[in-house]
């Protein structure tokens, strides 16, 4: 699981706002991708979609071939299980210790205490946090706090993991560093989308970068060892950068 | 084995879960406390009235109670007139059986009831001191279930138009009333069951969704990760079955007080109709369905609060 198909999909809300409009779009399994755009390009549209957070008005999202827009509330948890996914701002709960926060989606999968420990462990080491497991979010800086809410994305070994804008809130260093670990992250076989507007940033990766406008892809840049993917045949207005 | 490692799975959630809603509980003990009144108060009086109504139906049915009518004759009344009434009223369709008791009988029971066969300075002393039996001969006619009122009416002017009788008293004992009372216990008792056990589901979905709503955060976290609709809503069901447990828990309390503060002037009634008070109801298993339904009740309502908050509950 890790290809990501969008099939002319089209997101409009009652309000009558498009946020994106007729996108197709492929994703390989084991690739890593930029989505870029202003606020309200519809980047975070494209990830809740992706998530199984909203449906498309029209069109299809497949994941390896599964239409997640069709899929029942039964089984969308478990997709969900799939998939690792980390936010600006964090979505760590303050009650919980470091340990608890990234031990959450194990339990969930019900798995064994002495199982979800090592892997917590494993998965702050990556992070480099462990010997904070016991801390709550509260006493961790900004940016060790999103290290802990990629530790929970990652902790699963998901096949896709998604960010919208993990670097928001951060320094250039910081910055450059929570993305080596997105990058670390996909070359163990992990599909992943980041949605950023980290211009400088994401060129400095190297990496694919689809550029979103008004909730169209007007560009499509392939990185630097991957070709080109051609543009939707009719999406007239995207340009090949 | 994948099956079984999903059950072993589903029970660590489970036991976790239930920890954790303990903990939740007893960390916002003032709040609890107050939830476990409310629920406990509204479980206590209709679980109070049909204690009520068991001990009324016992005493009604121990003592064996019968509907029926007393014709009381003039003194010197002949005997042979008394049979001739006990005939004629045992013909009656609504009659199922006439007792007669002559005099002399009633003077024999008088004595026998009152204890007083013969002691010095009693009421024994105070009967040979009578010329003649105080006591009239009378029948007792006993009613057939569900004898309408209109026939009873008939009843009494046909008995009181045969010779020698003196008087006619449709009485309804106090045994019959009782009865009756309990009657009416009972349906008050499942309509304040009905009505209360209803507040006792709205004070705990107000409760949950107040849990509900500080934790809503964690809720999105939750869909986020993939927890499935059960997993969001298992530790609310807990909350829920913890303030039904604990409201049944205080209505057992009440209850038990109430008895320990009633016992007294209770005993003292009986005991003026020769009675023991022998409270029933009260039992073991008695709380363990108060404890049981304090606990359902509580999951019905948290799956109401539930249902209704978490239904749309978008993830970001």
């Amino acid at each position: 699981m890790g290809h990501i198909e969008l099939n002319h999909v089209t997101k409009r809300f009652d309000n009558g706002h498009e946020a994106l409009s007729d996108v197709s779009v492929e994703f390989a399994e084991g690739s890593m991708t930029f989505l870029t755009g202003h606020s309200g390009a519809g980047k975070s549209t494209f990830l809740k979609l992706l998530l199984g957070a909203d449906i498309p008005t029209r069109g299809r999202v497949l994941v390896n071939g599964v239409n997640i827009g069709a899929m029942s509330q039964r089984r969308l948890p478990y997709y969900r299980q799939n998939l690792g996914v980390v936010f600006q701002d964090h979505h760590l709960l303050s009650q919980r210790t470091v340990f608890e926060n990234v031990a959450l989606p194990l339990r969930v999968m019900g798995m064994r205490g002495r199982e979800i420990a090592r892997r917590v462990r494993a998965s702050l080491t990556r992070v480099e946090l462990l010997g904070k497991e016991h801390l709550f979010p509260r006493h961790l800086s900004t940016g060790e706090q999103q290290r802990v809410g990629i530790a929970r994305a990652v902790v699963t070994r998901p096949k896709i993991l998604l960010a919208d804008e993990p670097t928001g809130n951060l320094d250039p260093d910081l910055s450059r560093h929570i993305m080596d670990l997105f990058s670390r992250f996909n070359q163990v076989g992990s599909t992943v989308i980041v949605a950023s507007h980290d211009v400088s940033l994401i060129e400095e990766m190297g990496m694919r970068i689809l550029h979103l406008e008004q909730g169209r892809v007007v560009s499509d840049q392939p990185g630097l060892n991957q070709q080109a993917h051609d543009p939707a045949p009719d999406q007239t207005d995207v340009e090949e950068t | 084995m994948v099956s079984r490692f999903k059950w072993l799975g589903w029970l660590r959630d489970h036991g976790r879960i239930a920890v954790e809603s303990l903990h939740y509980i007893s960390s916002r003990l003032g709040t609890s406390f107050l939830v476990w009144l409310l629920v406990g108060i509204a479980l206590a009086l209709p679980a109070g009235l049909w204690i009520l109504q068991v001990n009324m139906a016992e005493m009604s049915a121990d003592w064996q109670g019968r509907p029926g009518l007393s014709v009381y004759f003039k003194m010197q009344t002949a005997n042979s007139q008394v049979q001739d009434a006990a005939v004629l009223l045992g013909r009656q369709d609504i009659i199922d059986e006439v007792v007669t008791t002559s005099a002399e009988e009633a003077l024999e029971e008088f004595k026998s009831y009152s204890g007083l066969t013969g002691g010095e300075g009693g009421l024994g002393d105070a009967l040979t001191l009578l010329d003649k039996n105080p006591l009239p001969a009378s029948l007792r006619a006993y009613f057939v279930p569900g004898a309408a009122i209109g026939e009873v009416e008939h009843l009494i002017n046909l008995a009181q138009r045969q010779p020698g009788v003196a008087e006619v008293v449709v009485e309804k004992t106090w045994l019959e009333r009782l009865h009756e009372l309990s009657r009416v216990v009972s349906r008050l008792g499942a309509i304040l069951g009905v009505l209360f056990g209803l507040g006792a589901i709205l004070v705990t979905a107000s409760s949950v969704r107040l849990a509900i709503e500080g934790r809503l955060d964690e809720l999105r976290v939750l869909k986020m990760v993939g927890a499935t609709q059960g997993q969001v809503r298992r530790p609310f069901l807990y909350f829920g079955a913890l303030y039904g447990f604990g409201g049944g828990v205080i209505a057992a309390m009440l209850i038990s007080v109430t008895l320990v503060v009633i016992e007294p002037p209770l005993q003292s009634l009986l005991g003026s109709y020769q009675r023991e008070l022998n409270l029933a109801g009260f039992d073991p298993i008695f709380l363990l369905v108060l404890l049981g339904l304090g606990s359902v009740l509580g999951i019905v309502g948290a799956i109401l609060a539930v249902r209704q908050r978490l239904k749309d509950l978008e993830i970001f």
